[in-house]
């Protein structure tokens, strides 16, 4: 009897602790780590202003690729760039090959690694409405202060497919709702150029090795990823969004 | 845990010390082990690749 009574008292302690511990597990990711993210967004936004007020912008000479017609694994029209006819520009001479027109783009310096550089908004999600930092680097600890943008691909606003990770559930998970995205929807990105204006084109769910979500595109387009479904690491949920307005629109598309 | 309290050396203001260090030293460790398996099975931040 003295036996059972001691059994049966383990099973209780230990079942106390483990739902403790649980329930801790819990509090932190959701709580704790959101509350050191929103504390950490005040910092961050003077961070982006003094970058913005930091930040060297040049311009540069830009030619658009040839025209093409679909991005693989999106299913998307792309907008040719502008082309003229003839390599010099002549127009009369119909069997010539169709060359892009020269064109210049504002560039800013890149920012520093670890640095917040931009600020996204999504007026359709409440979470991002009043924006989100954006830091340069996509490393756990960076992911940690705010949405953070992939170091190889082209800042928001340039030509080519920039791409932008956050957190879904904890740290403040600004990508929360990212699911309720639909095409046509707005994001916004402050940079030190100005307001990129994108609309979402396309919402697709990959495994996390699929790389070819990262890769260049004709046009100027902004990637999202985030985990996939929420409360997992299992897939990854990718937002494609193509630029429709900004300063450097025109540049790249008319 | 209060036999543990009871056996820690010294009077009581190095026992009640002793035991809130290493209060304060197992609740880091589980901060960090709660962030390991948040980051690793709840929400990786959402990297490609």
């Amino acid at each position: 009897m003295e036996v059972v009574r001691r059994v049966v008292r383990i099973i209780g302690w230990t079942s106390i602790v483990a739902g403790v511990l649980i329930l801790g597990f819990v509090a932190q990711q959701l709580f704790v780590t959101t509350w050191f993210a929103q504390q950490n967004q005040e910092a961050l936004v003077e961070e982006v202003e003094t970058h913005f007020e930091a930040a060297e912008i040049t311009e540069v000479e830009y030619t658009p690729p040839a025209p093409s017609t679909t991005t693989p694994g999106v299913g998307t029209t792309q907008p040719p760039g502008e082309v003229t006819p003839g390599a010099g520009g002549s127009g009369t001479d119909p069997g010539a090959p169709l060359v892009p027109k020269k064109r210049t783009i504002l560039v800013e310096s890149t920012p520093e690694k670890h640095s917040a550089f931009a600020i996204i908004r999504i007026p359709t999600i409440d979470r991002l409405k009043d924006g989100w930092t954006v830091v340069e680097g996509v490393s756990l600890r960076d992911l940690k202060n705010g949405a953070g943008h992939m170091p190889h691909t082209p800042l928001p606003g340039q030509p080519g497919n920039a791409v932008i990770s956050g957190h879904r559930t904890t740290y403040g998970a600004p990508f929360h709702e990212l699911d309720t995205l639909n095409p046509g929807d707005i994001i916004e990105v402050d940079t030190a150029l100005g307001t990129h204006t994108y609309a979402v084109r396309e919402t697709i769910i990959v495994r996390p090795t699929e790389l070819w979500v990262t890769e260049p595109r004709d046009g100027a387009w902004l990637t999202l990823t985030t985990c996939h479904p929420k409360f997992s690491a299992r897939q990854r949920l990718i937002v494609f969004a193509e630029l429709i307005d900004g300063p450097n629109w025109e540049a790249i598309y008319a | 845990m209060k036999d543990w309290f009871i056996s820690l050396p010294g009077p009581m203001a190095v026992k009640i010390l002793i035991a809130a260090i290493v209060i304060v030293v197992g609740l880091v460790a589980l901060f960090f082990f709660y962030d390991w398996v948040g980051t690793n099975l709840l929400d990786s931040g959402g990297t490609i690749g």
